[in-house]
């Protein structure tokens, strides 16, 4: 076990890297790949459906490319009415959007009075 | 000739606007975009993530965050110190298993790392000892504590101690000797707020505490439960050791995480697709495993057949399962409808896991967002 990666590597970010890096994809136009680090299907899944969502995304995917490497890329091509940063930017706003709500909904209900242990 | 291309024109115009305004989709359509059909042999999903899937009948699911507000809906069905059940309506899968990862996965703990052995001779191995040291799980706010790397001395702010000494030996009279201390329990660790006591060599200092730890309550820091059995023990067996416990993720060790059960299941809805009387409606209720359905009294007219309880469905799908029955009884699930349920370790209540949850994948976007040109 002399070469097995420490445990914390999985999500601590080495000094020196940056979280996202783009990678300007060189054959299809208004396309990019973008390369988040220390991070897995958690949010890849997440960014993705998002992606989706948008009218003005063409294409949206994103691969975890190694168990042993802990990064995630995503592929996103915009229409050329925009650019694939402002869409890649825009869904994770949203994301980050709706999950304030949800946890407005769900504090707001948990203020709220209700019987105890009724499962189901 | 003019005003005639104009009056047309206008009834065009109001006819797609009409056709605008009601934002309907035909009911097998929308049925299949909400619903997952459960069939005999098996369930149907149909997943459309593209927002544009439905244009051509003016449906535009891309994002729409006022629709979005107006649609979520949490509803809390039952909350104890350790369960918490509670609806999620109206987000998407991917939300919702985000969270469920990170539930289990993400969000910290405190848990036994380090365990020091001075004396070790029942017939666990030390290592063995250890491992069942490391997954009893602390009642300890992990919000209270900071993550310690290597490179860290182990203080008050990212270590709690724990002493535990026990031996065992036999009392009475000769051939009717009863052991005394024949096991050694979860609640023979004794927490150390002065930090590890046992002496330095010339390598390792345990421990560097400036100050006296706390527990918030007033309660000294313990196992969650007091009653789990770590090791037995003989005459003459004795352990003595230190067991050291810091902050982390399920990620790194699964002694980490902070639930027992993290899960989500969709809604089930039991559909009667015609009215079901009389002994028919007597082998319906026969036939559910978990009494989904009543028999309503009508008086002079008989007995119908109710879903009394759909909730419980758990889509075994014996209902439907012989001949002419799929054509009376559907079975489906509600696709943005998530019964999402977290069963707590103990450290944190579930609700108070899943405010963490929240926050952490707040984050999650936000050092993405951040380093994002």
């Amino acid at each position: 076990m002399t070469n097995a990666p420490d445990r914390y590597e999985r999500f601590v970010l080495p000094e020196g890297v940056s979280k996202v890096t783009r990678i300007k994809d060189t054959r299809i136009t208004n396309a990019a790949t973008f390369e988040v680090q220390r991070e897995d299907h958690t949010l890849g899944n997440l960014i993705r459906m998002q992606l989706h969502r948008d009218p003005e995304v063409l294409f949206a995917g994103y691969k975890a490319p190694h168990p042993l490497e802990y990064k995630i890329n995503f592929k996103v091509q915009a229409r050329d009415t925009t650019n694939p940063e402002t869409v890649f930017r825009r869904a994770i706003d949203a994301v980050d959007t709706e999950i304030a709500d949800l946890r407005k909904a769900f504090t707001e209900e948990l203020a709220r009075p209700r019987d105890q242990g009724n499962f189901y | 000739m003019d005003t005639e291309k104009k009056k047309k024109k206008k009834a065009a115009a109001a006819a797609q606007e009409a056709a605008g305004a009601s934002t309907k989709l035909p009911q097998h359509l929308q049925d299949q975009k909400t619903r997952v059909f459960c069939a005999s042999d098996a369930p149907t999903y149909q997943n459309v993530s593209y927002s544009g899937a439905y244009m051509a009948s003016r449906i535009d699911d891309s994002l729409n965050m006022a629709d979005f507000v107006k649609n979520l809906k949490v509803e809390i069905k039952s909350l104890t110190e350790e369960e918490m059940v509670f609806d999620i309506i109206g987000i998407d899968p991917a939300i919702a298993n985000a969270f469920r990862r990170i539930l289990i996965a993400e969000v910290p703990t405190m848990a036994i790392e380090k365990v020091f052995v001075v004396d070790n001779t029942s017939v666990v191995q030390d290592e063995v000892l250890a491992h069942r040291l490391g997954l009893v799980p602390l009642k300890v706010d992990p919000r209270n504590f900071e993550y310690r790397t290597e490179a860290d001395n182990a203080t008050e702010k990212n270590t709690i101690v724990f002493r535990l000494k026990k031996r065992c030996w036999e009392e009475g009279p000769k051939g009717a000797e009863t052991r005394v201390n024949e096991k050694v329990y979860s609640s023979d660790l004794e927490w150390l707020p002065l930090g590890s006591e046992l002496p330095p060599d010339e390598e390792t200092k345990f421990t560097a505490f400036n100050a006296p730890q706390t527990a918030p309550g007033g309660q000294p820091i313990a196992p969650t439960h007091p009653d789990i059995v770590l090791a037995k023990l003989r005459k003459r067996h004795e352990v003595e050791l230190e067991a050291h416990a810091v902050k982390g993720v399920g990620k790194e060790h699964a002694k980490w995480s902070p639930v027992a059960t993290a899960a989500y299941r969709l809604l089930p809805e039991v559909i009667l697709k015609e009215d079901i009387r009389g002994d028919e409606a007597d082998e319906l209720v026969r036939k559910c495993p978990v009494h989904v359905f009543d028999i309503e009294d009508l008086g002079p007219d008989g007995k119908r057949a109710t879903v009394a309880r759909p909730r419980d469905c758990t889509l075994c799908r014996e209902c439907i399962r012989e001949e002419g029955w799929e054509e009376k009884v559907a079975l489906r699930r509600v696709k943005d409808h998530f019964i999402f349920s977290i069963e707590s370790t103990g450290a944190l209540r579930p609700e108070e896991l899943f405010t963490e949850a929240i926050k952490i994948l707040t984050d999650k976007c936000e050092k993405v967002l951040a380093d994002l040109f």
